[in-house]
């Protein structure tokens, strides 16, 4: 691949890195892990880039090839496993947590986003980004009537975690 | 106010400490990647590999084997032909194998990536499932042949009763039939280890259909 394409690669994603670095947050739960999604990424993204044909636009284009990745590529190393939490101890939400500063009701909340499934972390993500139900329905490849309805249930089931 | 809502004004914060310079990506780009596309390729190769290998060099290696498949099949246009099927159905499955892998998409939406690499996982089942069968056949038709021809073998057959004439033969099909099982339980153990996860989110990605 030739240095001009390469360096128009690495100064898109080190433009929209924060995504890719989001993906990596609510997949993984230490630095080690997110450095490794970071990586695969990273090396999935550069692979399909030359198909990137730019007629969409190549943050839109990132979501998909960072959530793919983090959803039905990526192959845990064993490092993921025997690495402490962020934290360092494990993860239990008390109900008490949840009505303190918003720095706390924030940190119980990415908590309780982590509990979720990979599917359920992937229409989170999506919206949290602000997509519209279609271009979730898009990337996740279901309805849009669907991903609605999975998303209200995820509304559900996060209230039901954070408030037992 | 929602949860969600509440975590989405802190989302888009950079978090400098992760943040990255052009300096620390360049490097990333020359890694190999360790996805389970790698690795299921690694693994259908490898078969392909030792299913032709365990096929063809009994062929070439062994004079007695030839011998053998020449006394057996007095007829060359049937072993011709049986060549030329196996030799078919080897070239059968690489080209599927390769249109499929070709057919992985990390850009394709979540479900259809998950189809595609489910589809390439079947056809390097059906492979296996295909040489599985024809080594239990030819086990079971090598053994038979075997016993035909040694004569001390046949002679101390010929004298024992059907009964037990029965059980030999139901023996040796037996034993046969649990090593192939277990050979297949064990690529279905690798198998599932290597794709427990996709399996599960295809599962969930599936049950929001209905």
């Amino acid at each position: 691949m030739n240095k001009e394409l390469e360096h128009s690669f690495v100064e898109l994603l080190e433009k929209h890195q924060n995504i890719v670095h989001k993906v990596c947050r609510l997949y993984t739960n230490n630095y080690d892990a997110h450095n490794d999604l970071f990586q695969e990424i990273t090396i999935q993204l550069w692979k399909a880039y030359p198909k990137f044909r730019g007629d969409s636009k190549f943050s839109t284009w990132m979501y998909r090839v960072g959530l793919n990745t983090a959803i039905t590529l990526y192959r845990k190393s064993k490092r993921t496993i025997k690495t402490q939490d962020y934290e360092g101890v494990a993860f239990k939400i008390k109900s008490e947590d949840y009505d303190d500063t918003e720095e706390q009701q924030l940190k119980v909340l990415y908590k309780a986003v982590h509990q979720l499934n990979d599917i359920e972390k992937a229409l989170v993500f999506l919206y949290l980004e602000d997509k519209d139900y279609r271009e979730i329905s898009e990337t996740l490849g279901i309805s849009e009537v669907n991903a609605r309805v999975k998303m209200n249930r995820i509304k559900k089931k996060l209230k039901t975690i954070l408030n037992p | 106010m929602d949860e969600l809502d509440l975590l989405k004004k802190d989302w888009n914060k950079e978090k400098e400490e992760s943040k990255l310079s052009a300096k620390d990506i360049y490097p990333m780009l020359l890694k190999k990647s360790s996805s389970i596309v790698k690795t299921l390729f690694y693994i259908s190769i490898a078969e392909l590999i030792f299913w032709t290998l365990v096929n063809v060099l009994p062929f070439f290696l062994s004079e007695t084997y030839r011998t053998q498949l020449d006394h057996v099949y007095t007829n060359k246009t049937i072993l011709a032909l049986l060549n030329f099927f196996s030799y078919a159905v080897i070239l059968l499955f690489i080209y599927l194998l390769y249109k499929s892998y070709k057919s992985i998409s990390v850009t394709d939406n979540a479900k259809k990536l998950m189809e595609s690499i489910i589809k390439t996982r079947k056809i390097t089942k059906y492979y296996v499932l295909y040489n599985l069968v024809v080594a239990f056949l030819a086990m079971v038709v090598g053994l038979y042949f075997g016993i035909q021809q040694n004569p001390d073998i046949s002679n101390k057959l010929a004298q024992a009763g059907s009964t037990e004439t029965f059980i030999i033969y139901a023996s040796i099909v037996s034993f046969t039939a649990i090593f192939i099982v277990l050979l297949w339980l064990f690529y279905r153990l690798i198998y599932g280890l290597l794709l427990k996860r996709l399996n599960r989110n295809y599962k969930e990605l599936k049950k929001l259909e209905f």
